[in-house]
């Protein structure tokens, strides 16, 4: 619990958190908010196709809060001091404070999914809110399951961020790599037009929990609903538990001087 | 009590440590010697849990660091570089460091005014002069009041009122009691604060007694050190 309060504390007063936070409590609004004042006429004349995605699509796009949160709660570890002040990072002091690194990981992941959670459902506030001021009467109603599903996803999202960033010790790649595929160009997408396997990949799979949700049989297309939201919920977590076992062990062996 | 017992560590094909054995007694002030890149910092972060030894065991009172319970209140460390994140205040550094060993934000505000950090507490770390790093982590060290301090190289950066201040300070500490091991390459400064020396040249011991009698029949330990590190030891004296 120490730990956990310690791995707290350092998030919180990190600069770049609120960075993080801001991003994660708006983001999904701004993407909501353009993409319902596009879709307005044809959600009121009733012609909409997309209607079971508003707001969703914004929770979809809007993840990289927690990607940022993730990263950063790993990378700033190891962010190495100047050469003038001895060369040394911060991962020395956290380890000569919890003497197990294994409570140091779980304490860390902890944290970053009580943010993530929290973050999430500030950001379901904010896009529902800006949902029903840009829709009214039209908005359509916001199913419990699937905002679970969606806090989830950012959950799961989060502690990918973690688990890759503490193989890289660096936040670059993985906060370019992330971002860039839950936004721009989804490597799933790239890689569907290969191989159907690309649908059991973490995001893909995850985004079912609140995505694609329409009833029609899979036709091939990638935004079909293809597994159950327990399934790809279920696919993503296990995503989650094999890279975080992956980085646990090496993390646990490596020497924190090489 | 600190116990290195034939301690091998193997970094690629170089071999860093070759089965080095001391110890660091209660009450005393350990001095850890020897040129840089010996072995000194490898020695401690082993002690410390943070690289493993290819063989051999080092020991914080009998235990591991990693099996030790509230690591913070029996060992306090303070290594290379300051150990903090340059975007966060000192006296944030020092807060998520309490919170880790369960003590009370007035405990940084204590550590604050024993390393004399308090008026810099709320500038960023990155906007801080390597004296004031160094003093941020004997505070990181000190939060605990631990009966335990390991310090690499303490004395480096600081001014000559810094050195003065972590000489009397560390003599202090080991008179109640306690349990002090430094490293550095600064002879003189080292003379006048270790009770015990320790030399470590190419990852192999090669002195270890009381200050007295690793000096020797040398006039100083500079004297001793050179003539027992020195690639032609005995020419050099």
């Amino acid at each position: 619990m120490r730990a956990f309060n310690a791995e707290l504390s350092k998030l919180f007063s990190l600069p770049g958190i609120w960075l993080a936070f801001l991003i994660g409590a708006f983001a999904p609004a701004v993407i909501t908010a353009l993409d319902s004042i596009v879709q307005k006429e044809e959600i009121i004349a009733g012609v909409s196709t997309r209607l079971s995605e508003v707001g969703y699509i914004g929770l979809a796009l809007g993840v990289q809060g927690v990607i940022i949160l993730g990263v950063l709660a790993v990378s700033s570890e190891y962010l190495t001091e100047s050469s003038e002040s001895g060369g040394g990072a911060q991962i020395t002091t956290s380890l000569t404070a919890v003497a197990s690194r294994l409570h140091f990981l779980l304490a860390k992941a902890g944290a970053v999914t009580v943010i993530s959670i929290l973050l999430c459902i500030v950001a379901i506030m904010t896009t529902v809110s800006t949902t029903y001021l840009i829709l009214g009467e039209y908005t359509p109603a916001f199913e419990w399951s699937r905002l679970i599903g969606a806090v989830c996803y950012w959950t799961f999202t989060a502690l990918l961020a973690l688990g890759i960033t503490l193989l890289t010790k660096n936040g670059i790649i993985p906060l370019a790599v992330l971002m860039i595929n839950s936004s721009v160009v989804s490597f799933s997408v790239l890689l569907y037009k290969v191989t159907k396997l690309a649908l059991y990949l973490p995001d893909r799979a995850g985004l079912e929990m609140f995505m694609f949700t329409s009833d029609t049989p899979f036709t091939g297309s990638l935004f079909d609903r293809f597994h159950n939201p327990f399934t790809g919920g279920l696919i993503m977590f296990t995503w989650v538990v094999v890279i975080f076992i992956i980085a646990a062990i090496v993390f646990h062996r490596r020497d924190v001087a090489a | 009590m600190l116990t290195m017992n034939n301690l091998v560590k193997h970094r690629g094909n170089q071999e860093i440590l070759s089965g080095i054995s001391f110890r660091a007694r209660p009450g005393r002030v350990t001095g850890f010697l020897g040129p840089n890149g010996a072995g000194k910092s490898s020695t401690l972060r082993i002690l410390l849990g943070l690289d493993r030894a290819t063989s051999g065991s080092a020991l914080i009172n009998g235990k591991t660091f990693a099996e030790l319970h509230n690591p913070l209140a029996t060992v306090g460390a303070a290594l290379d570089g300051f150990g903090a994140h340059r975007m966060r205040t000192g006296r944030a550094h020092l807060r998520w460091i309490a919170r880790a060993a369960g003590l009370s934000n007035s405990r940084v505000e204590e550590v604050l005014k024993i390393v004399g950090l308090t008026n810099a507490a709320d500038k960023r770390v990155g906007k801080y002069s390597l004296g004031m790093g160094r003093r941020l982590g004997m505070a990181a060290a000190l939060l605990g009041d631990p009966k335990i301090l390991i310090l690499d190289e303490p004395v480096n950066g600081l001014d000559p009122e810094g050195i003065r201040w972590i000489r009397t300070f560390l003599r202090e500490r080991a008179q109640s009691g306690n349990t002090v091991l430094l490293s550095s390459h600064l002879m003189g400064e080292l003379a006048e604060t270790v009770d015990d020396v320790v030399i470590i040249k190419h990852g192999t011991i090669v002195a270890d007694g009381t200050l007295e009698e690793v000096i020797g029949n040398h006039s100083t330990l500079e004297k001793a050190f050179f003539a027992l590190t020195s690639e032609h030891a005995g020419e050099v004296v």
